[in-house]
């Protein structure tokens, strides 16, 4: 009981911090995707099984907010999730370092395979601009080691935890 | 002698395997389906039903963040309040005169329409809005708090006010009934019917990251950098007259060498959009 609670409060913050930095500040066309920075922090701290379904259920939760197609960024996220859960054994994510470039490279391969994917499916152009990407990213990255604390404090010891 | 709490199993490759690969090519899979799949039918239901998971969700972080928006907001509104109030209480009054004048006008207006048989123009019914969220990726899409609990229905005309002066926004693509999707004038998909200063019509579209055009235009009309743009009377959507931006670039469309393409920049940037109207169409709610 208390790890779905856990689990539910993990959802509920990933949700709240994005659509507060996504309406707060958002400053001259560059936001940080707090989602995806959870969804990172998600797959180093949580067992995989775990992480692959909230990273999932989060790409959702950003697809019902897309007007021209739906499904993209649940895909986009999960090919994330992926890509964390198997390089989580060669990485120690307990340092900031790790942590902000993951999480930086991550926005990347998050914001180009979302723009093609939108291309392919959608005929639309989705692509922010190179300046609004970077920023994103470096915001991303900046905000890394705050969104790990808070997962690793909410996750704690639980039986939640991947077992290194 | 200290032992670990947690021993790891071993597993055949092909458990190994489907541990590691299965569930994350489920998801996969079925966010392939779902990119696949028309966005009516299915999608649509597969929305309405995550609706009532996230738009509670929704609900509470918006409070969250209009409640920690608003306690910044309120300290500096209380520092500005006195200065505020005379500056209000002086515009009451040059407004309470400019309304009794355009009383009159009105009233004239709509006797003289009525003798030469004109369509009489209503004035715009609407509701404010504010944005509650935008795609970090999309900034050309947002979300508004009110939906049709509000009246506000699909294609109601979007206004937002900038530099003191209203201009057109966008227009609604999806209402739910408290919330509204609405598409801003630079995204690709939008389109209207604009006409110039010199009263040309033509066809506004937008155009993503590049600049928004207005193609059709005949090759030999008198238009100028800096013109000013507006809807036009002839569009089914938007209110004749909504400035929507000015001229900053001429071209002949290369194609047809027959008509010009002209390059305009929004009145109101996709950016700065935080409050918005929303024009009602009759008989629905204010």
């Amino acid at each position: 009981m208390l790890n779905a609670i856990r689990v539910f409060c993990l959802f509920i913050f990933a949700t709240v911090f994005h659509w507060a930095f996504a309406s707060l500040f958002a400053r001259w066309g560059i936001s940080a995707n707090m989602i995806l920075v959870f969804v990172a922090a998600f797959c180093a701290l949580l067992k995989p099984s775990l992480a692959y379904s909230i990273s999932f259920l989060c790409g959702l939760f950003l697809d019902f907010f897309s007007a021209k197609l739906f499904g993209n960024n649940a895909f986009t996220f999960t090919v994330c999730a992926c890509l964390i859960c198997n390089i989580v054994d060669r990485f120690d994510f307990d340092e900031l370092f790790p942590q902000m470039v993951a999480v930086f490279g991550l926005s990347w391969l998050a914001g180009l395979l979302n723009t093609l994917l939108v291309a392919v499916f959608a005929s639309s152009s989705a692509w922010p601009g190179f300046g609004s990407m970077m920023g994103g990213a470096i915001l991303n990255a900046i905000f890394a080691p705050w969104v790990f604390w808070i997962t690793r404090k909410i996750v704690g010891s639980s039986s939640l935890r991947r077992q290194g | 002698m200290q032992t670990t709490k947690y021993k790891k199993k071993l597993y055949t490759p092909i458990e190994s395997w489907r541990r590691r690969w299965l569930l994350p090519s489920c998801f996969l899979l079925v966010s392939f389906l779902l990119m696949i799949l028309p966005l009516e039918g299915l999608v649509s239901s597969i929305k309405a039903v995550l609706s009532y998971v996230f738009i509670p969700q929704v609900r509470v972080a918006h409070s969250a963040v209009e409640y920690g928006q608003s306690v910044s907001d309120t300290v500096r509104e209380l520092l500005q309040a006195h200065h505020e109030n005379q500056q209000l209480k002086q515009e009451i009054e040059t407004t309470k005169l400019l309304s009794a004048q355009a009383t009159e006008v009105f009233a004239e207006n709509a006797r003289l329409t009525q003798l030469l048989k004109l369509q009489f123009s209503e004035p715009w019914k609407g509701v404010w809005a504010k944005v509650a969220y935008r795609e970090p990726t999309r900034w050309n899409t947002i979300i508004l708090d009110k939906g049709t609990a509000d009246g506000i229905r699909e294609r109601s005309a979007v206004i937002a006010i900038e530099n003191g002066q209203e201009g057109l926004a966008g227009v609604v693509v999806e209402a739910t009934e408290t919330t509204a999707k609405v598409l801003l004038v630079r995204d690709e998909e939008f389109s209207a019917a604009v006409r110039l200063e010199s009263g040309e019509e033509g066809l506004l579209i937008g155009n993503g990251p590049r600049p928004v055009q207005i193609k059709y235009i005949p090759l030999l009309t008198q238009v100028h950098k800096g013109d000013k743009v507006y809807t036009s009377a002839s569009s089914s959507v938007f209110p004749s007259g909504i400035l929507v931006g000015e001229v900053n670039g001429i071209y002949e469309e290369e194609n047809s060498q027959t008509a010009l393409t002209i390059n305009v920049t929004p009145h109101i940037r996709a950016a700065a959009v935080k409050e918005v109207f929303v024009i009602l169409e009759e008989g629905t709610k204010q």
